[in-house]
């Protein structure tokens, strides 16, 4: 039984719930279970299915108590997985593209960062000849950065971002009730 | 055979609908009476004919009273054994035991009015 206890008591470390609180819900529960056993009522008996799924139990007593954040609605909890599955698919299309275009070598983009200097002199005043605009514009080039490497780092960022995601929403998944 | 296994398992299941609804009523009922700590009001309704096996635990239902504000709790130290939380009802937590009651003994005479004239019979 101590390891049904145990199991509760890493449940509640994992949800976040404050280690007095956890540490006094495990001894109550220890010491219940103790007395049960003493008197011949099996743990099965006292906590009925609950003793097959600690997890679950733990959980909710945890929540009843409304010592860690319900869970998400369901509504929610649906869609996060169709969400997770596109954004993984952009950035997989993405590093597709990349890669192509990295191999291929066309077409050949490149971001191109400008500097536009202010006219020097002030446009003519109205009804005088001349040009309207500014009289002198001097533009400076930077060195290009090929689009295909952005591509190719934003593609490889958001694949990690959606590896790490997909990780998180496998351990936010709720232990599956059998109660 | 297995009809009548089925059936007994609609009858359990039926069971615990209806005593999910009213064990919060039963658990205040029993720590009214006197402080009781976790095991100890299971002790009392099993006394009392009203085994929850199969109800779950009633671990998260005293914590729902406790965060409902219905029970008040305290620590002490039980017959010979390590400390226990002990819960009793608190005046909310009276007050709702009165209502639920109440509203408890209104439904069963309204379900015993519809059932009291059925007949049961029992094939051999």
């Amino acid at each position: 039984m101590s390891d049904f206890v145990e199991q509760c008591r890493s449940e509640w470390r994992r949800l976040g719930v404050a280690d007095p609180l956890a540490e006094e819900m495990a001894a109550d529960l220890a010491s219940d279970l103790r007395e049960a056993e003493a008197e011949g009522v099996s743990a099965e008996e006292y906590l009925g299915s609950s003793v097959f799924d600690p997890r679950s139990f733990a959980a909710s007593w945890a929540a009843e108590r409304g010592i860690v954040p319900s869970p998400p609605s369901r509504g929610n909890a649906r869609f996060r997985p169709l969400v997770l599955v596109a954004f993984t698919a952009l950035a997989a299309i993405a590093l597709i593209v990349a890669a192509l275009l990295l191999l291929t070598g066309q077409p050949r983009v490149s971001v191109v960062a400008s500097r536009t200097t202010r006219p020097l002199f002030p446009t003519p005043p109205p009804g005088s000849f001349g040009p309207s605009g500014p009289s002198r514009v001097v533009l400076h080039t930077s060195a290009s950065a090929p689009i295909e490497w952005i591509l190719l780092l934003f593609a490889i960022v958001a694949l990690g971002f959606a590896a790490w995601l997909w990780s998180r929403w496998g351990r936010s998944r709720p232990p599956t009730a059998t109660a | 055979m297995t009809a009548t296994l089925r059936r007994m398992a609609i009858g359990s299941q039926r069971r615990t609908e209806l005593l999910r609804g009213v064990l919060d009523l039963c658990l205040l009922a029993v720590m009214d009476e006197g402080p009781a700590y976790g095991y100890e009001m299971t002790k009392r309704l099993r006394d009392r004919g009203l085994a929850i096996v199969g109800e779950g635990s009633i671990y998260p239902l005293l914590g729902r009273l406790e965060r409902d504000g219905l029970v008040e709790t305290y620590r002490a130290a039980s017959n010979g054994g390590p400390p226990r939380k002990y819960y009793r009802p608190s005046s909310t937590g009276r007050l709702a035991l009165a209502l639920g009651v109440s509203e408890w003994r209104a439904a069963r005479d309204a379900v015993d009015a519809v059932l009291a004239p059925v007949k049961i019979e029992v094939a051999s």
